[in-house]
């Protein structure tokens, strides 16, 4: 149990930047997640509080004392990687038994025993424990990575997708234990994901990593409805956020936004906070963003709604998408599973505008949201009270 | 039915040619072999049928110094081997795991160490022996066999090394063990099988090296090789002796290469194929 704290981290790789001055506070006993796209510097991040790397600039502290200068060996942390490092010499068993037998971490053959049988169990694996890495399939191997960290009780777990290759159902199974175990263990964990799904579901807070800079640090549900900027609002939701640009004008009683493919001119539902806040940016290009949740359709023209047609229609489960396009824009939006709609019909859309954010459309910067004081009340509720 | 006829009248002539090959591959052996047998008055009158005699045996291995020949064999190779295995593999993790400028040149540089004829190098080489006093000694030849030795090993190794993901080695860094342990739970066994059929190899080609001992040693450290050669005096040649010496020297090599013949093939090929 640890509060991990990076202090302006830099690290190249030759010519490469990996990580170009992170910082991060990781509370105590907090579960906290590392979301990006491939190749962002998340193993990177991991691998120097691991001790694996060691940073060319910068701090990385454990409850507040530098371990720059600390071996991997020495910092007490247990670590999924992302190819399993499996010993391919040593059954499952003695893979799993291997933290716990090292001269720092020795414990006796009877707790090791019991400790891994333990785990194993909770994995649904202790049927394997005779076999060798290579007679395991990858989902296999993955849970043994996993478990091979789960064994120990160090300061910090510290995991990379550990759950990409398993099976969408052990992978939802194995999401819910996770919780579970962390919630009990009461272990600060670092978990690193591109799926935004399990760092929505995962996470006390999400720290979203871009190019080896953080971009964004907030809980799941303020990521998802305060982006700091188009890079993140299109990272966080499946399908994405639908990115509008357009001009914005004043008029009489409000503003009118303009779309820039498609022509049709919306006049912004009225509402102080985000005028006020489109007052001060004081530019008329804007993107505005809109979750496809909060599109609505219809396939028989109506007053305001306008006119696409069906670019795709896909089922993704219990639900379906479907790509509407006017001009060069495509818009997304959720339909029920099994509509007999046919490629180029046309569709007749509608903007729920009370929802919309406000994006710069030069610096793609966050600017302005419908509800944002409401949202940030919910998003945020332990601002500053334990920072 | 007619492919397979075919198959079986290529097989019949695949074999054939094999075993033409296996005699004219083997009849040299088989030929030191009986020669070992004749007495000097049998060598040159007899081809297959002769009384055979163990005299060749008994003067070769108690009336000379042969067994001290077959020491010197066994010291100056087998140290060469150690040394190359203890001074490789560390050379082989470097070159798998760590950049640094100029890698693959020394990489290649240790390799063409083996491509150089050595007589091209022997000469140069005799003169420095002479002044560093290594001329003649234990120390110099195990030395210069690194040449022999050495490229083989790092490269095999280095094939096995580069084949282990590094992630294994910082999994066992968070374990808490420590760069030596990890080194030898870890990576020894991984390496084993690569390890053991290069360095056998190594042995072999050490055993049999000829130009080096023969001019860079002396009276005092006489491999097998360069004994053999005392067998053919000026004025008489003893082939019975020769042979027996020849046989008897042949017998490590071929031990060896019976028993790794299975992890040779596999152990050579296995960490410098990518799969």
């Amino acid at each position: 149990m640890a509060r991990i704290t990076l202090e302006n981290i830099k690290k190249t790789f030759g010519k490469v930047t990996a990580l170009d001055g992170v910082s991060l506070d990781i509370k105590d006993k907090e579960f906290f997640v590392l979301f990006g796209p491939a190749g962002a510097g998340k193993t990177t991040i991991l691998n120097n509080i691991a001790g694996i790397q060691v940073p060319d600039e910068g701090f990385v502290k454990f409850d507040g004392e530098i371990v720059n200068l600390v071996d991997a060996a020495h910092r007490d942390t247990a670590m999924v990687f992302e190819n399993y490092a499996l010993y391919p010499q040593m059954t499952v068993y003695d893979n799993m038994a291997s933290p716990m037998r090292s001269k720092l971490y020795h414990k006796d053959e009877d707790y090791i025993k019991t400790r891994v049988h333990e785990i194993a169990a909770m994995m649904g694996m202790e049927h394997l424990l005779e076999r060798l890495p290579s007679q395991l399939s990858n989902g296999q191997k993955q849970r043994v990575a996993m478990g091979r960290a789960l064994v120990r009780m160090p300061k910090v777990y510290l995991m990379d997708e550990p759950l990409a290759h398993l099976d969408a159902k052990l992978r939802n199974a194995m999401r819910t234990e996770l919780k579970s175990i962390q919630a009990n263990f009461g272990t600060t964990s670092i978990y690193v994901t591109h799926d935004f799904m399990e760092a929505m579901s995962l996470a006390d807070r999400i720290a979203v990593i871009n190019e080896g800079k953080v971009v964004q640090i907030g809980t799941g549900d303020a990521i998802y409805d305060l982006p700091c900027n188009e890079f993140v609002a299109t990272l966080m939701g499946d399908p994405e956020i639908n990115l509008i640009p357009g001009k914005l004008a004043k008029s009489a009683d409000g503003y009118t936004f303009t779309m820039q493919e498609g022509g049709m001119t919306y006049t912004l539902p009225a509402d102080k906070a985000p005028f006020a806040k489109l007052d001060e940016h004081g530019k008329s290009e804007y993107d505005l963003a809109l979750r496809p949740q909060h599109l609505s359709y219809s396939f028989e023209p109506k007053e305001g709604y306008l006119k696409c047609t069906v670019y795709s229609y896909e089922s993704i489960g219990n639900k379906s998408v479907i790509i509407a396009e006017a001009g060069g824009q495509q818009l997304r939006m959720l339909a029920p599973n099994g509509l007999r709609v046919q490629i180029d019909q046309d569709v007749y859309v509608d903007l729920d505008l009370t929802h919309a954010l406000f994006f710069d459309a030069e610096t793609k910067d966050f600017v302005a949201r419908y509800n944002e004081e409401a949202i940030r009340a919910i998003a945020e509720p332990e601002e500053g009270s334990d920072a | 039915m007619k492919k397979t006829e075919t198959s079986t009248g290529m097989k019949v002539l695949l074999n054939v040619l094999l075993i033409i090959y296996a005699v004219f591959a083997l009849f040299p052996l088989v030929w030191m072999v009986l020669l070992s047998f004749k007495s000097d008055a049998q060598m040159y009158n007899t081809m297959f049928v002769f009384s055979p005699t163990l005299d060749n045996y008994r003067q070769v291995l108690f009336k000379t110094d042969y067994p001290r020949y077959m020491r010197d064999s066994l010291i100056v190779s087998g140290l060469a081997v150690v040394v190359s295995v203890v001074v490789g593999v560390p050379a082989a993790y470097a070159l798998a795991r760590y950049n640094f400028k100029k890698k693959e040149d020394i990489a290649f540089q240790i390799l063409s160490f083996k491509f150089a004829p050595e007589i091209l190098v022997v000469l140069p080489l005799f003169i420095i022996f002479q002044k560093l006093h290594l001329y003649d000694t234990y120390l110099g030849l195990i030395w210069v066999y690194q040449l022999i030795s050495m490229p083989l090993l790092i490269w095999v190794v280095r094939g096995y090394f580069e084949d282990i993901s590094v992630e294994i080695e910082h999994a066992a860094q968070v374990d808490g063990y420590s760069w030596w342990q990890i080194f030898f739970k870890n990576l020894v066994p991984l390496i084993r099988p690569g390890l053991v059929s290069a360095a056998l190899l190594a042995f072999i080609f050490a055993w049999n090296e000829f130009t080096f001992p023969l001019l860079l040693a002396g009276s005092k450290v006489q491999p097998i090789t360069v004994a053999i050669t005392k067998f053919l005096g000026t004025d008489t040649a003893h082939y019975g002796q020769l042979a027996v010496a020849a046989v008897i020297s042949a017998l490590p090599a071929i031990i060896f290469a019976l028993v790794i013949q299975k992890h040779l093939v596999r152990g050579l090929s296995f960490g410098a194929v990518k799969g």
